[in-house]
């Protein structure tokens, strides 16, 4: 649930009304200028049909410049961003030769792994030296190296289940895995605020798909319920196979998944579950086994547990993991396997030393220390955020923060301020998000100091008052209030 | 004052928009904050303002609600290219609230507009034929009709 103060409601919907019409005000100009001027293309159809194109034209380019940055430097704590400039308005960006050394609030850093590491990286560079850098084929082929091999019992054993299968690539472990498991004749029903990667499997399975109010237990059962008794569309016959799609934590809300009452939903209703834990392995729990072991649910309720290992791990790729014979299965059908490349050996040793270190295998602590660090450095941001009167969305525990800005022209604004005092933000609009919910999202990280945080703290402070995105009354400062009332006793 | 808001269960996100809090009052504001503009910048009475904000909302909302089809965004594939933005709303489901509303805004506009004019004549004839345009395209029996042809596909 969200709260929004009904002025800036109000106040946003006229923003992107005036921005809408003066984009159509724009277009209607470009269209008439256009007619009088000749085309060189005479019977080649228009690439771009109607207004499919208008929301990239007059409202994405206008503020290009505070997203895709380009960076020139590991995504550590502190990174460089490379200056662009532009001359016309934003249409087009140069890059320039200067680099502006930044605070990272935007990638996906959470256990710090992200840049060289003392006991991960001497491993992948020899194994760099040993395999070089790609295995040029597809794991049915000549793909499959023993660290593959080794890299899949290590994240079954990781993750709790008894094997587990590893793709290159997180976004087409989705896309290519979920058109496999289900097909023609059966059922999806996925969280209306599931990842692309999700919605485009699900879309190219063929499966019928139904979608349940975000994280809303009740509505999830009342759609089961109706599409059981339903059947298929037309024939009304029963479904071959009924499969809920949620994620860990989602990316742009930060809140958890509701796992354990939508594992015994589906348990009553007899639906597979699929987790996709691409934000939360590696970054909670305890051990950092992920929303299972946070929420408490049994790893072998959850039958089918995606993750990716871009997140905390500091590599590239996606895993499944779920049991024996489903992986055999797959390992049979699935495309990612059988056509794509295999995962590049330096970045399966990184994820397995990465591993290593978590489970505290390399003989040090400094994978629990990661994990207490990041635990409190997201708990403790949040808390100060929360009294400072800005309005956080997401659960405790989470390392995910999503700061809400709502009026368009405050997505730039507080890019380009923060931008102005060094610390870089990823700032997320329509349409990743609903239209009136524009968002900064801000990812804690292990590698971020007490220092790193107050001094972004700070700095979000006064951008904020700058732009006016303190919805709710700042909480006094209490020591200030004890010490007075200490004075005055005195 | 603050009000709640649960993300929307709507996958059209050209559509979504119209189901969150506070979007009829700012429709009812925008439309009274032009009347008021035309009477500051025309040195025209009331009830001239009225019929020019009838007929202009007349022109936008045709317009944008009946004319254009399709979404602003290529990422929806084209799903959405033979309907219009009326017909996208609530996906397709029929009488809804939101429908309601905006069917009653143009006929309450139209009483105001004839009211405030004294029904006389050249101002009743045109904010006459807008509402009847308007109300026309919003029956449950329109959906997807398009009379001779005009706005259909190529």
């Amino acid at each position: 649930m969200i709260t929004i103060p009904y002025l800036t409601a109000l106040t946003t919907y006229f923003s992107y009304g005036l921005l809408f019409a003066f984009g159509q005000l724009r277009d209607f100009f470009r269209k008439t200028v256009d007619w009088w001027s000749h085309s060189t293309l005479q019977g080649y159809a228009p690439i771009c049909l109607g207004l499919e194109d208008f929301y990239i034209r007059r409202l994405y380019l206008r503020i290009q410049d505070c997203f895709n940055r380009p960076i020139s430097s590991p995504p550590d704590a502190w990174f460089d961003v490379v200056e662009r400039v532009s001359k016309d308005n934003n249409k087009t960006l140069n890059r320039t030769t200067r680099v502006q050394r930044c605070l990272n609030l935007g990638s996906y850093n959470y256990l710090g792994f992200a840049a060289a590491d003392e006991y991960c990286t001497p491993r992948v560079i020899e194994t760099l030296k040993k395999f070089s850098a790609s295995t040029c084929s597809t794991r049915v082929d000549g793909g499959t190296t023993t660290l593959h091999a080794e890299l899949e019992e290590c994240v079954a054993n990781f993750v709790g289940k008894p094997a587990a299968i590893v793709f290159g690539m997180g976004y087409a472990t989705n896309s290519a895995i979920l058109p496999v498991l289900i097909g023609k004749g059966g059922l999806i029903i996925s969280d209306s605020l599931n990842h692309n990667s999700i919605v485009n499997g699900a879309r190219g399975s063929g499966a019928t798909v139904r979608v349940f109010q975000h994280n809303t237990p009740s509505h999830l059962e009342k759609v089961l319920r109706e599409q059981i008794a339903e059947g298929q569309p037309r024939t009304h016959r029963p479904w071959k196979k009924i499969m809920v799609l949620v994620e860990g934590i989602y990316s742009m809300e930060g809140e958890l998944c509701k796992l354990p009452e939508i594992v015994s939903i589906c348990k009553k209703y007899k639906a597979y579950v699929y987790l996709d834990e691409a934000h939360s392995i590696g970054a909670i729990g305890k051990t950092g086994r992920g929303v299972c072991e946070l929420l408490g649910v049994d790893t072998a309720d959850v039958d089918i547990l995606m993750g990716t290992f871009t997140k905390s791990f500091g590599s590239c790729g996606g895993y499944i993991a779920g049991s024996k014979e489903l992986i055999q299965y797959l390992k049979y059908t699935c495309p990612a396997h059988l056509y794509a490349t295999s995962i590049s050996p330096p970045a399966a040793q990184q994820i397995i030393s990465a591993l290593e270190v978590i489970l505290g295998e390399d003989g040090s602590s400094r994978g629990a220390q990661k994990l207490a660090r990041i635990r409190e450095n997201s708990n403790f941001f949040r808390s100060e955020l929360h009294k400072m009167g800005f309005e956080v969305l997401g659960d405790n525990d989470s390392p995910v923060m999503p700061i809400m800005l709502y009026n368009p022209a405050k997505i730039p604004a507080f890019s380009r301020e923060c931008l102005k005092r060094n610390v870089a933000v990823v700032t997320v609009a329509f349409p990743a998000t609903p239209l009136l919910l524009a968002r900064a999202r801000i990812c804690i990280s292990a590698s971020h100091s007490r220092e790193d945080l107050i001094k972004a703290l700070e700095v979000i402070s006064s951008v904020g008052d700058m732009v006016g995105i303190k919805y709710f009354p700042a909480e006094p400062k209490k020591q200030q209030l004890e010490e007075a009332n200490r004075v005055k006793l005195e | 004052m603050y009000v709640k808001m649960a993300p929307p269960a709507d996958l059209n996100r050209n559509t979504e928009w119209f189901t969150y809090p506070g979007v009829w009052t700012t429709y009812i504001l925008i439309l009274f904050f032009s009347w008021l503009i035309v009477l500051s910048i025309t040195n025209c009475t009331p009830g001239m303002a009225w019929t020019i904000v009838n007929l202009g909302h007349f022109a936008v909302t045709y317009h944008f609600f009946h004319w254009k089809k399709g979404t602003p965004f290529g990422d929806d594939q084209g799903m959405y290219n033979r309907l219009t933005w009326w017909e996208q709303i609530d996906n397709g489901k029929q009488l809804t609230r939101n429908r309601k509303f905006l069917t009653v805004v143009p006929l309450v506009l139209y009483l105001i507009a004839s009211h405030t004019t004294d029904y006389q004549h050249p101002m009743l004839f045109l904010n006459t034929v807008a509402v009847l345009i308007l109300v026309i395209a919003k029956f449950p029996n329109m959906h997807k009709v398009r009379i001779f042809g005009i706005n259909g596909d190529q």
